[in-house]
């Protein structure tokens, strides 16, 4: 989704009222409850929470220029790989074999295969259409956001095609765009 | 409400911007390995090897200038300890030989729990360092936490936090003028041994060249 992101993609950049406001930073606690204790932090109540709208329905939010979620629509917020690298657990984690990797960081969806082979793992408790932390084998931190296609019970249970989207990657167009002035 | 967590700090690389781990997937590694032999070289311990490689090729004709072997730690000393290099042997009782102690001193990085680095200093008091105040002034010079331990062979070492085996030479050269830097190893694989050899030795030599 970010491959060839950058600032041109956004039409625009508005500071968002007090009560939408409000409804991103419940949606954001409810989806990561594990975020709630430096939700402060992270969404001052005192500074303005600006939403950026972008090409093929898709909503940056920026606090003090720095993108930390984003979201199609009206679904789910997902953090940037920047934010999640700094809180991993907030998210549920899916593991690719180290085979995948280089397939994950160009940008293509992740195959079942590439997460039940034996250098991948699921986590049995991720359902269908969940955001979810996609880690490798043998590496420390995330490389991928991703949105489930199935659950994890039924990736493994039929194993081909695509188990997830592959929505935000190390390098692409978001991970470049440290900040948006 | 839950306990605040703390921000976990990643290594990113400074050249391709990914964290460190994924530079050998990035756009292009070959120029991020300077940076990483120099930055992270526990995650790529291969780097290492490879720097070792083509570095060897090159000290060996410097060591053999010094009439040294490039065998690592072994055949490198320097003039002012070569006196006590043949190994005076003594037999303690019960037959058990013991070979006298060289005098070097030698530095090694553990790294523990994963991430967490320490860098053991051993031997400074062979050259008449009081361990306690070089432990105090280590400390105080990296801003770190530093201690004098028993290590494994009941002898005296200085257990100092993080990983400061890249500046440590030059400390202690120009703290203790007696430690002089060829005396100096590296042992935290035999690998990186002979770089740091080799660096040191470069550093040392080439205004003579
Ligand atoms: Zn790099």
């Amino acid at each position: 989704m970010f491959k060839k992101f950058s600032a041109e993609e956004v039409s625009a950049q508005n500071q968002v009222k007090a009560s939408v406001q409000r409804k991103i930073r419940q949606s954001i606690a409810d989806e990561y409850p594990g975020l709630e204790p430096v939700l402060d932090d992270l969404l001052p109540k005192k500074s303005p929470l600006i939403v950026a709208k972008c090409q093929n329905h898709l909503n940056l939010v920026l606090v003090n220029n720095v993108p930390l979620f984003f979201n199609i629509r009206d679904g789910p917020y997902m953090p940037t790989l920047r934010l999640l690298h700094q809180y991993p657990n907030i998210m549920k984690k899916l593991q690719v074999d180290r085979g995948a990797i280089k397939f994950v960081l160009s940008g293509a969806n992740i195959m079942c295969p590439g997460l039940t082979s034996p250098g991948g793992s699921l986590d049995e408790e991720v359902g269908a259409e969940t955001p979810v932390a996609i880690m490798a084998e043998g590496k420390q931190h995330a490389l991928a956001i991703g949105f489930t296609k199935m659950s994890a019970k039924d990736i493994k249970a039929i194993n081909k095609g695509i188990g997830v989207d592959n929505m935000h990657y190390l390098n692409d167009g978001l991970w470049k765009m440290e900040r948006l002035e | 409400m839950a306990e605040k967590p703390q921000p976990v700090r990643v290594l990113y690389c400074s050249i391709c911007s990914l964290p460190a781990e994924y530079c050998e997937f990035g756009p292009d590694f070959e120029k991020c390995k300077p940076w990483l032999i120099k930055n992270a070289p526990e995650l790529y311990p291969d780097l290492l090897k490879e720097a070792n490689e083509k570095e060897a090729e090159k000290v060996s004709g410097q060591l053999q200038l010094f009439g040294l072997s490039s065998g690592g730690a072994d055949g490198a000393t320097s003039g002012q300890t070569s006196s006590s290099k043949q190994e005076e042997v003594k037999r303690l009782p019960g037959g058990k030989i013991k070979k006298k102690e060289r005098q070097e001193v030698v530095i090694e990085k553990v790294v523990r729990n994963k991430r967490k680095c320490i860098t053991i200093v051993k031997g400074l008091d062979l050259f008449g360092v009081k361990l306690s105040d070089a432990s105090k002034k280590l400390g105080k010079k990296f801003a770190t936490g530093a201690s004098v331990v028993k290590g494994p062979t009941e002898k005296e070492q200085i257990d100092v936090q993080g990983d400061i085996s890249y500046d440590i030479v030059e400390f202690i050269t120009d703290t203790w003028p007696a430690v002089i830097s060829l005396s100096i190893f590296f042992s935290f694989s035999c690998v990186l041994h002979k770089w740091c050899i080799w660096k040191t030795l470069k550093e040392d030599f080439v205004p003579l060249f």
